[in-house]
């Protein structure tokens, strides 16, 4: 239970901070463009969701691979990345173009890790 | 991060007559011209894979055998499927361009100088993934 709880908040504060690069406009959502900005070279990064059909996820860190784009397993389904872009539909995949705003997100999530990794010890040395 | 869609890179063609054909990219568009406003890739492939071989064959058998039948085309990104393999064939650039699609002919000329360069390759016994068929 614990587990989901500290799932649930990482997954909402990834999600605000997406709403930075929603602002800045430097993202495509959805299957065919993000392969396409993979091919050009463009992407900086990609993000599956957790119920992305398993060719396409594939095909995805395939060319990911090839073209050196960092993918990340988002721990939402698609409805969730949706909601969390603040879009009203479902989205798969995505790729994100501006690389100052990628090594923002890396910066903040370590910090939400070492954060709730912090919040679990406490709990555990409680319960001792 | 990177571009990978270059020439020399061997690219899976999806769909077509020539699907399921391995080919290299000869000549790569990624903004698209006036008249395919998309990104575009020139490709020389392989129509006619050479068939297997065993050491019980001989000579004329063998060189029946090692026929290799090309092709060359122009094609949307989207439909080719890149791979991590690439062959570096020297294809004559002046030969391979977009500009022999305009007649029958000329087609024929520049899939005879590929097919010429691709036999060649496969006799050294090089690049094999690239001559074998792909199984699906």
């Amino acid at each position: 239970m614990l587990a989901a709880v500290k799932m649930k908040k990482s997954l909402e504060l990834i999600n605000s901070r997406f709403q930075l690069i929603v602002k800045s406009g430097q993202y495509m959502l959805g299957y065919k463009q993000t392969v396409n900005m993979i091919r050009q070279g463009k992407a900086k990064s990609v993000d599956l969701t957790n119920n992305c059909p398993a060719l396409r996820k594939y095909e995805i860190k395939y060319n990911a691979t090839l073209a050196k784009t960092g993918v990340h397993h988002h721990s939402g389904n698609n409805i969730e990345l949706g909601t969390g872009w603040g879009k009203y539909y479902r989205v798969h995949t995505l790729a994100i173009i501006d690389p100052i705003l990628i090594s923002l997100i890396a910066y903040q999530s370590r910090l939400v890790k070492s954060k709730t990794s912090t919040v679990f010890l406490s709990f555990f040395f409680f319960f001792l | 991060m990177g571009k990978f869609m270059k020439p020399g890179k061997v690219v899976l063609v999806l769909a077509g007559c020539y699907s399921g054909c391995k080919a290299i990219m000869v000549k790569n568009i990624d903004d698209g011209t006036s008249d395919r406003p998309y990104s575009h890739a020139l490709v020389a492939g392989i129509d006619c894979y050479p068939r297997k071989l065993t050491a019980a064959m001989g000579k004329k058998k063998i060189a029946k055998r090692s026929k290799i039948k090309s092709f060359v085309k122009v094609y949307n990104h989207s439909h080719l499927m890149p791979t991590r393999y690439s062959v570096d064939i020297p294809l004559d650039k002046t030969v391979i361009n977009k500009g022999v699609f305009r007649g029958p002919a000329l087609k024929h000329k520049t899939q005879q100088e590929a097919k010429v360069e691709f036999e060649e390759r496969y006799k050294t016994g090089k690049n094999k993934w690239f001559f074998q068929k792909l199984w699906f």
